[in-house]
């Protein structure tokens, strides 16, 4: 404690007022700051700030009451935008009844059907599942709103009362709808703060989330509670984006990372106050529109001022103070029994797979009579870019499925993986420059990883997400980072062992071995003491603490592990296309469906990886379907799955949270001779899947609804649930 | 001079006083017991001396030094082990597993001359685990994963032990094998050990304890040995009405 101030805080302030004096005299456009410009300037800051308030608000509520950080919150202010449009400028339905049925009927009720479909299953479950599942959500309604209203249609939605009318501000004009938004967001936020601090509900909203079985004593009801926080999150994010809809222009992407800056704005509150929330969400737009109006980054730079955001965020980590390791949370009870691969089952699997690779790829395998031939080009082409998503998925292995921790930049680190070997090797295509990129990619996924590693889980998340914003603002666009050199060839053939690999097929057999090499490596490390300490910090943080594991570090160390893996994968992924341009491509929303994806295959396991080499086969398959056609019907069928595919997958993870190569290892492995284990606990299985004979439990009848009451009653199981007819009655 | 102490411990969360000027010294060769109503601050005691937890004011000090600020790891590192209240062992690890993650992190400190498997196997023997060595904790039973935690806790080969309510899930005849284990391990001098006991089970805590010391809504109201503080007027008064306390105590007035 420095005169009262917390050192971290007064740590990232300092930093913070550095760097922003720093950037400022360096950038300083030389325009003159005059009363009127100043003025306008700062109120265009408020304004944008009350937009961010909004959703940061319906963000916090959520959190705060039902623990759920929900990434969806922008991709529901798109779909509400969306549908605004539709019923107001596309039917001609009045302003006013459109805006009351979209954010007074439909987001309420979205926000209900959510809840009750699967945000009230996930209290339990995991950070990574709950998040997973929230992304989901955002990377469905993004692409159901794709759809529905196709890009090529130039849409706008109108200010309310229009742009021209308002109050004379002098130099300019201040339009009665951005007052109307400052108003609405303030209001918003102040009765929302009345509501959870003031109200009776508002305490039991709050108190739910803390300990749901005590408060449902005392009389709150978690799944109302529940319910309510959704349906008034999914309002004020509807609102949101029907209000910041004319800003923007009516495009998903970028109304959805809108979101992005919310989530700092809701940092800057530490997630749950409310009131900081609001000022941090100002704070960004006054930073954001006098940054806009005094400074100037040159071309060099020139999306710079848009990372303010993730930059507030960084400071926001630094400047809280240490999460408290949790105690008491732990729900004991696991269904299996766990299985590690075996080395020499990790060999096999691999053998198998560059087996398979090698027969796809080359055309030796003939398919009851259908002979899919060697791949051309373009199947090559394809797979070669699914099998190097496959590589930066599974440096998601360890990170994601053991350590139970979020990293949603592996797009990030896999550019400036292709960034150092463009640097060290861009003449030669030296092929073991690739190991230096392995080494100079660790440091920096222990950088991004060390601020936020000693607070909770979630805070990665965020800080993940903003690096990679960061990186696609600030870093990729500088022209000594990615050069513009024209059109043709910049990333070289990749030069190995002697053998320069210039065509697709050597390529792609190469990228499976690497794949191989991978997951043989990870099999072994997951069998190693770090893989044991890795899984240790994600079932118990606090007794792995109190044994002696130093678990910042220990996260730091396999952030390093994860960004290493991703940066070796970005340059198969850099040399597939060729061209620098692909670095840019590697926006967010394609790591979301990496991510995605990886987790719903099943994350935890090493084996996993064999799932996502599917990707590729198929989609070779697709495009020789298309080549046959007459099967409009089977290409149109793979394109959905491939939209909606990722999506859906993780919302089966609300029901089964370890993924789908879990269950399938389950029907897959009784059949192997050596794995009697697995034959054995099915059977145990089914033995007890049988329900006792009324006679087995002493009873002569089985129990009426009523007995089954007064039971529950006496026990004290507060289930409201009715019993149904026949209740305890054996099926046999 | 106590290997552990913890002096005038205050920890306030808002409003409720969980400690209120708590202090606490445990010795070496003994087990000392820790005893109180539900929601007396035993846990919390617990995790502030391991450092989970901040205390409001007040130190904690081991072998000498001042160890309040120290990190959880810092403080294992130097010979504090503990368990756990609501479990907290490693799920989705084997038993061998979650004793293995404590052996490797003290090695190089504790166990030198010794094969990290060696080691997991004996403390595993210890607590009569070996024959579930090879099973996911989070299918045992409770009491077998409480046992899990107990033989983790005893990998890092500590100075100071703080057990909570390591009977709970247990039969009788596993609890007094416990409690022998306590007995033997404190008597045995090379090991220097102290041991800190939370426990409901009061014949339990009546039998191995030599000092126990006696909680009520964070304060310390009494410290002695067992037959002083069943004497004790105070604690009595602490009890009276708690029904759970007058069964369990009745086992031992007779």
């Amino acid at each position: 404690m420095i005169f009262g101030v917390r050192r971290s805080v007064a740590v990232a302030a300092s930093l913070g007022t550095l760097a922003a004096v720093i950037i400022a005299v360096l950038s300083w456009k030389g325009a003159p700051v005059t009363s009127e410009t100043f003025l306008v300037t700062t109120y265009i800051g408020l304004f944008l700030g009350a937009l961010w308030a909004m959703y940061a608000t319906g963000l916090v509520v959520v959190y705060t009451t039902t623990g759920v950080f929900n990434f969806a919150q922008g991709a529901i202010g798109v779909f509400a935008a969306f549908l605004y449009w539709e019923l107001h400028v596309n039917r001609g339905w009045h302003s006013i009844l459109a805006l009351f049925v979209v954010v007074g009927l439909f987001a309420p009720a979205l926000g209900v059907v959510l809840d009750v479909l699967i945000m009230r299953r996930l209290r339990t479950a995991s950070l990574v599942v709950q998040l997973m599942v929230t992304v989901a959500i955002m990377v469905l309604l993004l692409s159901v709103v794709g759809d529905i209203w196709e890009a090529d249609t130039p849409r706008r939605v109108p200010y309310l009362f229009g742009i021209n009318n308002g109050i004379d501000l002098g130099p300019s004009q201040l339009p009665w709808h951005r007052l109307i938004v400052f108003l609405v967001a303030i209001a918003i936020a102040v009765s929302m703060r009345f509501l959870l601090r003031r109200t009776r509900i508002g305490t039991a909203m709050r108190a739910v989330v803390d300990n749901r079985e005590l408060a449902a004593l005392n009389g709150a009801r978690p799944n109302v509670v529940s319910s309510t926080s959704w349906a008034l999150g999914s309002m004020m994010g509807a609102l949101g984006g029907i209000l910041i809809a004319p800003e923007l222009g009516l495009d998903p992407a970028t109304l959805n990372n809108v979101v992005i800056i919310a989530f700092a704005a809701a940092a800057f509150g530490a997630l749950k106050n409310l009131p900081m929330a609001v000022i941090g969400a100002m704070l960004i737009g006054l930073l954001r529109a006098h940054t806009g109006a005094w400074l100037d980054f040159g071309p060099d730079f020139r999306f710079a001022h848009l990372s303010i955001a993730p930059l507030l965020l960084l400071f926001v980590v630094i400047a809280l103070p240490q999460a408290r390791l949790e105690v008491g949370r732990l729900a004991h009870h696991l269904r299996r029994h766990e299985r590690y691969t075996k080395w020499w089952e990790g060999l096999l699997g691999c053998g198998v797979v560059i087996l398979l690779a090698a027969a796809f790829s080359g055309g030796w395998l003939d398919f009851g009579g259908w002979d899919p031939g060697a791949w051309g080009s373009r199947e090559l082409n394809s797979a070669n870019e699914a099998m190097a998503l496959a590589l930066i998925g599974l440096s998601l292995v360890p990170l994601i499925g053991w350590a139970g921790q979020i990293n949603f930049a592996p797009l990030a680190f896999a550019g400036f993986g292709a960034f150092v070997y463009l640097k060290l090797a861009g003449d030669t295509g030296n092929g073991y420059w690739i190991l230096m990129v392995g080494l100079l990619c660790a440091p920096l996924g222990a950088l991004v990883a060390l601020p936020a590693a000693r607070l909770r889980g979630l805070y990665l998340a965020l800080m993940t997400m903003a690096f990679a914003q960061a990186m696609s603002l600030i870093f990729f666009p500088h022209p000594w980072v990615m050069p513009i050199i024209g059109t043709g060839r910049q990333f070289p053939h990749i030069d190995l062992f002697g053998i320069t690999f210039d065509d697709r097929r050597g390529f792609f057999m190469l990228m499976v071995s690497v794949f191989a090499i991978f997951v043989y490596a990870l099999v072994l490390l997951r069998r190693s003491r770090y893989g044991r300490r890795w899984m240790a910090i994600n079932d118990s943080q606090a007794a792995a603490a109190t044994l002696g594991v130093p678990v910042v570090w220990t996260k730091v160390v396999v952030y390093a592990v994860s960004a290493s893996m991703a940066g070796i994968a970005g340059v198969f992924w850099a040399t597939v296309s060729g061209n620098v341009d692909s670095v840019q491509g590697f926006d967010l929303l394609i790591g979301f469906n990496i991510v995605l994806l990886v987790a719903a295959a099943g994350v935890s396991i090493p084996m996993a990886g064999i799932f996502l080499i599917f990707i590729p086969l198929f989609k070779g398959f697709g495009l020789r379907l298309e080549d046959a056609g007459n099967v409009d019907f089977l290409v149109t069928l793979l394109d959905i799955m491939t939209t909606y595919g990722p999506g859906m997958l993780v919302l089966g993870m609300v029901f089964n949270p370890r993924g789908a190569i879990f269950e399938m290892g389950r029907g897959f492995s009784p059949i192997l001779p050596w794995r009697s284990d697995a034959r054995a606990e099915i059977a145990a299985e089914n033995a007890q899947k049988r329900e006792p004979e009324i006679g087995e439990l002493g009873l002569e009848r089985p129990f009426t609804p009523e007995e089954v009451i007064a039971i529950d009653r006496r026990l004290e199981i507060l289930d409201d649930v009715v019993p149904k007819e026949g209740y305890g009655t054996s099926r046999s | 001079m106590a290997l552990l102490e913890a002096e005038q411990v205050v920890m306030r969360f808002g409003g409720v006083v969980a400690l209120d000027n708590a202090s606490v010294d445990i010795d070496p060769g003994e087990v000392t017991g820790l005893i109180g109503p539900n929601g007396a601050g035993k846990t919390t005691l617990f995790n502030v001396v391991t450092g989970l937890l901040p205390p409001t004011s007040g130190r904690v000090k081991f072998d000498g030094h001042d160890i309040t600020r120290s990190t959880v790891a810092k403080r294992s590192q130097m010979g504090i082990a503990r368990t756990f209240q609501k479990l907290e062992a490693f799920n989705t690890l084997s038993a061998f597993d979650n004793v293995r993650v404590a052996v490797e992190k003290n090695h190089r400190a504790k166990w030198k001359h010794r094969r990290v498997s060696d080691v997991a196997h004996e403390m595993l023997g210890k607590v009569g685990l070996d024959e579930v060595a090879d099973v996911t904790v989070g299918t045992l039973p409770t009491g077998s994963a409480r046992l899990v935690e107990l033989a983790r806790a005893l990998a890092c080969r500590p100075r100071v032990l703080l057990l909570d309510e390591p009977s709970s899930g247990l039969n009788e005849d596993e609890t007094s094998a416990i409690g022998q284990m306590l007995l033997d391990l404190v008597a045995d001098e090379d090991n220097e050990l102290a041991v800190l006991l939370v426990e409901h089970d009061m014949s339990f805590v009546m039998g191995v304890c030599a000092r126990i010391h006696v909680l009520d809504f964070g304060k310390i109201i009494a410290v002695g040995t067992p037959i002083e503080v069943q004497a004790d007027t105070a604690v009595r008064a602490a009890y009276l009405g708690s029904d759970e306390f007058r069964a369990a105590y009745a086992g031992v007035d007779e």
